[in-house]
């Protein structure tokens, strides 16, 4: 035991010290993940409250046209970085804005209508693409969480990277990176980083957590790190100056 | 085990630099928050003091904002298809 504690003397003492910490802060997740993703499409009822608003035709029009058309860009970028292929990202931002038409009495007129039809098109998105799309998606989410709750992953919580070794990657390998994530984790990543929701918007997007929304946010931060790692070494930016 | 220096050149105004983090995982979470926007004045106070006094505070400090600004600044944005637009509006048009 003695020896044991020489030899890897630093990372026992990592771990013990760890645990700690984590009770101190306890920033676990709660673990309602079966909730996820909600087989209904949730949005019909927005809120526990969802008084029909009895909005005429030229009000309708004149919401859709100054609230969420003006977010259509974004949305174009959301669609085609969840199915990465133009052809259903179309599909998937025509299907949302008319939805979001269909459902417009349950908008509240002067609120989150980014935050809105983001949840709109997440829930589309599950419900019609995820089914039929093409990628790995044996790579589950609720896998990848246990692989990164393991012990071992505690150990190596932090990826051996530097700045410099990522910051003479192009945007075309950042998203190659992105892309290969499982689904769950690439969206934390897109809505936080490329779009800049709070956490608060993400949860409610999502339908999870708060704690759940920083949790995988942490995971789907590590893994992306992997990945550009495993970049920037191939492209030779990896020095091994170990001094 | 204090083989490298890195910094501490001679003065000894500074403090300590600190070459391990005991509690990595507690101080990248809290960086990311603070990145993020999403942290507390009491955790930005802990991370000023991180930042002047531990070496991998440091490295992960500026390793998550490289990250995060590859993602905001450097990946393509795309336009929503003139055409995919139009669509949209017509479609709409003939609803009610």
């Amino acid at each position: 035991m003695n020896s044991l504690r020489i030899a890897y003397g630093k990372r026992q003492f990592t771990l013990t010290f760890m645990a700690t910490i984590h009770e101190v802060m306890s920033d676990t997740p709660t673990r309602d993940d079966d909730q996820l993703l909600p087989d209904g499409d949730s949005i019909d009822q927005p809120s526990a409250d969802t008084p029909s608003r009895g909005y005429t035709d030229e009000q309708k029009y004149q919401i859709f046209n100054k609230e969420f058309m003006p977010h259509i860009d974004s949305m174009y970028n959301f669609a085609f970085r969840l199915t990465t292929d133009e052809d259903d990202a179309n599909d998937l931002v025509q299907d949302t804005y008319l939805k979001a038409f269909r459902f417009i009495s349950s908008f509240e007129q002067g609120t989150n209508a980014k935050a809105w039809l983001f949840r709109i098109l997440k829930n589309s998105f599950i419900n019609d693409y995820r089914k039929k799309s093409k990628e790995p998606a044996k790579v589950d989410y609720q896998d990848v969480e246990t692989t990164y709750n393991s012990e071992d992953a505690e150990a190596e919580h932090t990826v051996d990277l530097r700045a410099e070794s990522v910051s003479d990657l192009i945007g075309d390998e950042v998203a190659t990176a992105l892309n290969s994530l499982p689904v769950d984790f690439r969206t934390v990543i897109i809505l936080c980083d490329i779009e800049g929701f709070t956490y608060e918007e993400m949860a409610k997007i999502l339908d999870i957590p708060i704690g759940t929304v920083r949790s995988r946010l942490h995971r789907a931060r590590n893994l992306l790190k992997e990945k550009l790692r495993d970049y920037a070494s191939s492209m030779g930016y990896n020095e091994e100056n170990e001094d | 085990m204090q083989t490298s220096l890195p910094s501490s050149s001679s003065s000894n105004a500074k403090p300590e630099m600190k070459e391990h983090c005991s509690h990595r995982k507690d101080c990248l979470k809290m960086i990311q928050l603070i990145l993020d926007g999403e942290a507390t004045d009491q955790q930005l106070a802990r991370l000023k003091v991180n930042l002047e006094s531990c070496q991998p505070c440091i490295e992960m400090y500026h390793l998550e904002k490289e990250v995060k600004e590859l993602l905001t600044k450097r990946m393509e944005k795309r336009c929503c298809p003139e055409q995919l637009v139009a669509t949209i509006k017509s479609k709409i048009l003939r609803f009610s």
